[in-house]
């Protein structure tokens, strides 16, 4: 090899390593914006929307459960499951938030609704008065 | 024709007057509610001895029965005895026991639950060895686990042959009401599975769930406290309660609280007459 091809590849090299360098750069520059873009889009009006639903559902299945306990109608999952949804919102599954709350919240109503149906004492009809 | 209106207003007091007495004559008294659920029993039953009751599920399972006899020849709960005997006689921090609440102890477990008039509630055997420590400026014990299932069994030891015998005081309309509710509570569908206590232990005794007999409700307190091989020691009634109450997927209530006390007044009234035989050991 002549001196002139040793030094165009060097040459080379240092233009691939220069550019490498430069790419490596621009990728370490461009993940802290991409993590910025993300939390941008968790703040975006979508996001917080859902976030907002998910309160909501939440709020809703917790005055349906006091509604039933307040007629001894609680069932026995009904808190659990209105804290799994508040620990789903909490880790940004709001999907899974809003499910597990809407399911409490119909918990509660059917809880109180059986309650209030029992309100009135009914002997059974095997029982013979 | 002058007074008619009047004879008239008078007719229809008398009617509505006949009509409440006999409404109240309707009403089921504690003693026909008895009647009719023993007689529940003795025709899902007919060939079981009344008092085989107090055996549990074992009065109407052989199969079962086989097992728990083998078991109560080295009983699961001795050790519990021994150590709540221990605690009934050690002296309190103020040098004073048990026996300085409870006279007549230690067998009293047949004169509970009864209705507390000064109170105004029904009293059970827990509430009053805590109220008792209280008293002596000791904490009290938790209702479900621990200790003080260790004095209850050495109490339940020393009452075995006593007979069940709640009374309903006529002289405070409390006391029935109290009976009431808890009478209530028993027929009372909760629960995401909509069940009723009655459900089970009156309507299906005999009938199984999944590889378990469900028990008649005839009998269901004499044995208490309880070593189940489920649990892997000795607990209360009022826990039994809970876990009855979560199995139908219900909120359970606070144990010692006024629904389940209520609730063993009621139960305990049902089983009256029936021989005390605790601590017991079940499944």
């Amino acid at each position: 090899m002549n001196m002139k091809k040793m030094t165009a590849m060097l040459c080379l090299g240092a233009i691939v390593a220069i550019a490498g360098q430069s790419v490596f750069a621009a990728e370490k520059q461009a993940a802290p914006k991409a993590e910025a873009a993300d939390k941008a889009a968790a703040k975006s009006p979508e996001s917080s929307g859902d976030n907002a639903a998910a309160e909501a559902a939440i709020a809703a299945a917790e005055s349906a459960r006091k509604k039933a306990a307040s007629v001894d109608g609680e069932w026995r999952d009904t808190g659990k499951m209105i804290k799994k949804a508040q620990a789903a919102l909490k880790a940004g599954d709001s999907a899974k938030a809003i499910k597990l709350a809407k399911k409490a919240e119909k918990q509660g109503k059917l809880g109180y609704e059986q309650a209030q149906a029992q309100q009135t004492l009914k002997m059974p009809s095997y029982l013979k008065y | 024709m002058k007074n008619l209106p009047g004879k008239l207003l008078l007719l229809s007091v008398v009617a509505a007057i006949a009509a409440t007495a006999q409404a109240a004559s309707e009403q089921p008294t504690p003693e026909r509610d008895k009647e009719v659920f023993e007689n529940r029993f003795k025709e899902r039953f007919p060939d079981v001895a009344r008092e085989e009751f107090a055996n549990g599920v074992y009065a109407i399972d052989p199969i079962g029965r086989e097992s728990w006899e083998a078991i109560e020849e080295f009983p699961p709960y001795e050790l519990f005895i021994d150590d709540g005997k221990e605690m009934w006689d050690a002296p309190f921090a103020n040098g004073k026991t048990y026996k300085d609440c409870f006279a007549d102890g230690p067998g009293i477990a047949h004169k509970y639950p009864h209705w507390d008039k000064e109170q105004g509630m029904v009293m059970t055997l827990p509430l009053a060895l805590n109220q008792c420590r209280e008293s002596q400026g000791e904490k009290p014990l938790k209702y479900k686990k621990g200790s003080i299932n260790n004095i209850l069994s050495y109490i339940a030891m020393e009452s075995r042959g006593e007979v069940t015998n709640v009374v309903i005081p006529e002289d405070d309309p409390r006391a029935l009401d109290a009976y009431e509710k808890g009478k209530k509570f028993y027929y009372t569908r909760r629960g995401q599975l909509n069940f009723a206590c009655a459900a089970c232990h009156v309507q299906n005794p005999g009938m199984k769930i999944r590889s378990d007999m469900l028990s008649p409700a005839l009998g269901q307190t004499t044995h208490f406290p309880v070593y189940r091989s489920k649990w892997g020691t000795i607990g209360t009634l009022h826990r039994r309660f809970t876990g009855c109450n979560k199995q139908v997927r219900a909120k359970p209530f606070k144990a010692q609280g006024e629904e389940y006390r209520n609730l063993e007044y009621f139960l305990t009234y049902m089983s009256n007459g029936l021989t005390l035989n605790g601590p017991g050991a079940r499944k």
